[in-house]
């Protein structure tokens, strides 16, 4: 977090407050910390419900060292929130961590999303991450979305294992993994073989493939895939088919490029650029 | 209350009256097939239940009989909590897990919060947890201070409930008084003065559990009149529908109150087939069952009716709206009559 990001925040959220609003928040910024903690928690009785809106051109450069954080679909409770917990004062830092712990012990749903989303901004990042990684064990569907889903926080902090089970449990709970940041950054071979077996493990039980998830494969795919993928390309699904054809096409594997040539109408659409793995994203 | 556990009989409930438990319940033992059709189409609203020990299979069945929404008021969970983490833990669920268990089943859930009476005599603790109530009392879906109020009637329930009454005008949010079932009537007026004196408007406080002995001077004080109906004790629902003919539907509301104790999460509507039974206008059910409970306490400015309305879906696709977060990890309702588990 540095000074920059608050500044750059503050006259984005103030372009949206009324006048009654604006000087709600600021007052809160000049009593105490404790004051400044119960308006994290009240925010909600002295600002309007209302969703936050901006141009395009806005989206995704809100804060300069973080590009691609968004504010998208955040009410301006939301935004208030992550505000005022930049304005907690930093020094000392046990203070500063001890405040934000309360705040985390106390919160419920709503502030909870806020405080995860506003991870990658506060300061002390690592002393957050075990809180982070618990949260992608919740089974409360919004705290799980706030650090999983659009969330620059775990592609910069997580280690690898982690990171693993953030992807995993986002294809467990049937969300779209293309809204984990980083996420073809932070493709990894512990994560292909896990997804490989799910894939099997899927194909076991008999049901459906979310036909995203192949994506992880590349570029870890090898021989031993041959046979998921000969069963995907028969599959009557033309999700699964078309999740096939581009892992073979992405494959340095010769094996696998063969597979391609049965269906020479996907190869030819990827080539085209008409198919992409973005073709296969849906929400959820 | 467990007073006396080697009377394993008596019903161990935070309302009830020990010396006063044979009577027959009579709500508990309707089935849905008995009082389906005299409710159909109608709507609740149960200003204090205790969720957070009742099952799942509660919430199914409480939707399916027409409770669009809930109060859980912050209590005493059987036994005392030993260390301000429990009671974090505990508000935490009250506005956390417990309401989100809530909506999955179209139950829209509030809560009140305050240190209970009981717990209030461990002072070096109820210190603590006074510094930490006002971040949940200003939670969203917070309507009120409570349960607060008298168990013994001792000198440290007392300060602490003038302390939470100062909080509740802070924090603009009615106030919710559990009355004692050991000298009721006494505590139920010391209760009321009290609030009186330190200037709280009687319309913004809700007085619980009455019976037949507290109810008149409570509603001459301008304080709402709630009625707990639980098996076993003073008030089944019989002598409910009694005190509606005699009183009217003014400032009167009905609960559940159930809890870990006997208790019946349905008694609203059970209460509201009988009411219908005896004649008592819709109108009147109406407002003891849903509407006044409602203007009580929506005065914390935390309910909007319009929210009992929105369309329940436990698809979890359904709710997706735009690129925000996913109203997601919603589980849809099983069918329990299915052989087949999928
Ligand atoms: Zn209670």
């Amino acid at each position: 977090m540095n000074a920059n990001t608050t500044i750059e925040l503050t006259q984005f959220l103030f372009e949206m407050t009324t006048k009654s609003e604006r000087e709600w928040l600021e007052n809160k910024t000049k009593t105490n910390v404790l004051d400044l903690m119960t308006a994290f928690v009240a925010a909600p009785r002295f600002l309007s419900k209302k969703n936050i809106s901006y141009d395009d051109k806005v989206k995704g450069n809100l804060i300069p060292h973080l590009p691609g954080y968004q504010v998208d679909g955040w009410s301006l409770v939301h935004l208030a929130r992550v505000w005022l917990l930049l304005q907690i004062p930093q020094d000392p830092k046990e203070d500063c961590i001890k405040n934000i712990e309360t705040l985390f012990d106390t919160a419920e749903l709503n502030e909870l999303v806020a405080l995860y989303s506003a991870l990658p901004l506060l300061p002390y990042p690592w002393e957050w991450l075990s809180r982070a990684t618990d949260a992608v064990r919740s089974n409360m569907g919004f705290v799980f979305d706030a650090i999983s889903l659009l969330n620059p926080y775990p592609e910069l902090y997580f280690p690898e294992s982690a990171w693993n089970q953030l992807v995993l449990k986002t294809i467990f709970n049937r969300k779209p993994i293309h809204l984990i940041y980083g996420l073809d950054r932070r493709k990894n071979k512990e994560l292909a073989i896990s997804i490989s077996d799910f894939i099997d493990e899927r194909f076991a039980a008999g049901r459906k493939i979310p036909p995203q998830i192949l994506r992880l494969l590349t570029p870890f795919s090898n021989e031993e895939h041959s046979s998921t993928l000969i069963r995907m390309f028969a599959s009557e699904e033309s999700g699964e088919k078309e999740a096939a054809a581009l892992v073979c096409f992405e494959s340095k594997e010769p094996k696998l490029r063969s597979l391609l040539a049965n269906h020479p109408e996907l190869e030819l659409s990827i080539q085209n650029g008409e198919l992409d793995w973005s073709k296969l994203e849906s929400i959820p | 209350m467990c007073q006396n556990p080697n009377e394993p009989k008596k019903n161990p409930s935070h309302f009830e009256s020990i010396e006063h438990s044979e009577d027959t319940p009579t709500h508990r033992d309707l089935l849905w097939e008995d009082y389906e059709n005299l409710i159909q189409g109608m709507r609740f609203f149960d200003p204090h239940i205790h969720m957070v020990s009742r099952t799942t299979d509660d919430y199914q069945m409480m939707a399916k009989a027409g409770i669009v929404a809930i109060i859980e008021p912050a209590f005493w969970v059987g036994q005392p909590r030993t260390g301000l983490s429990s009671f974090k833990d505990y508000y935490s669920s009250l506005v956390g897990w417990e309401r989100f268990r809530s909506s999955q089943f179209g139950i829209k859930h509030y809560c009140t919060m305050g240190l209970n009476s009981r717990e209030a005599n461990n002072e070096r603790l109820a210190e603590e947890v006074m510094e930490i109530l006002p971040l949940f009392a200003f939670k969203e879906g917070v309507v009120g201070i409570g349960e607060i109020g008298f168990d013994d009637q001792t000198v440290l329930e007392e300060k602490y409930y003038r302390l939470q009454l100062e909080l509740a005008k802070k924090a603009k949010l009615p106030v919710q008084i559990h009355t004692p079932h050991r000298d009721k009537k006494r505590g139920t007026e010391r209760s009321m003065s009290i609030a009186i004196e330190h200037g709280l408007d009687p319309s913004w406080v809700v007085v619980d559990h009455n019976n037949e002995e507290t109810v008149k001077s409570v509603l001459d004080q301008g304080f709402w009149a709630a009625f707990t109906i639980y098996p076993f004790t003073k008030m089944g629902n019989e002598r409910m529908v009694s005190v509606v003919e005699k009183y009217g539907p003014e400032r009167i509301m009905i609960n559940s109150s159930a809890d870990w104790g006997i208790s019946d999460p349905l008694a609203i509507p059970k209460t509201a087939a009988l009411m219908m039974q005896r004649g008592i206008p819709k109108d009147v059910i109406r407002m003891v069952t849903y509407q006044n409970a409602i203007d009580a306490f929506a005065k914390s400015g935390q309910i909007d009716v319009k929210d009992f309305d929105l369309e329940f879906s436990p698809d979890p696709n359904a709710k997706f709206h735009g690129n925000s977060v996913l109203r997601g990890g919603q589980q849809p309702v099983i069918n329990k009559n299915s052989l087949f588990i999928q």
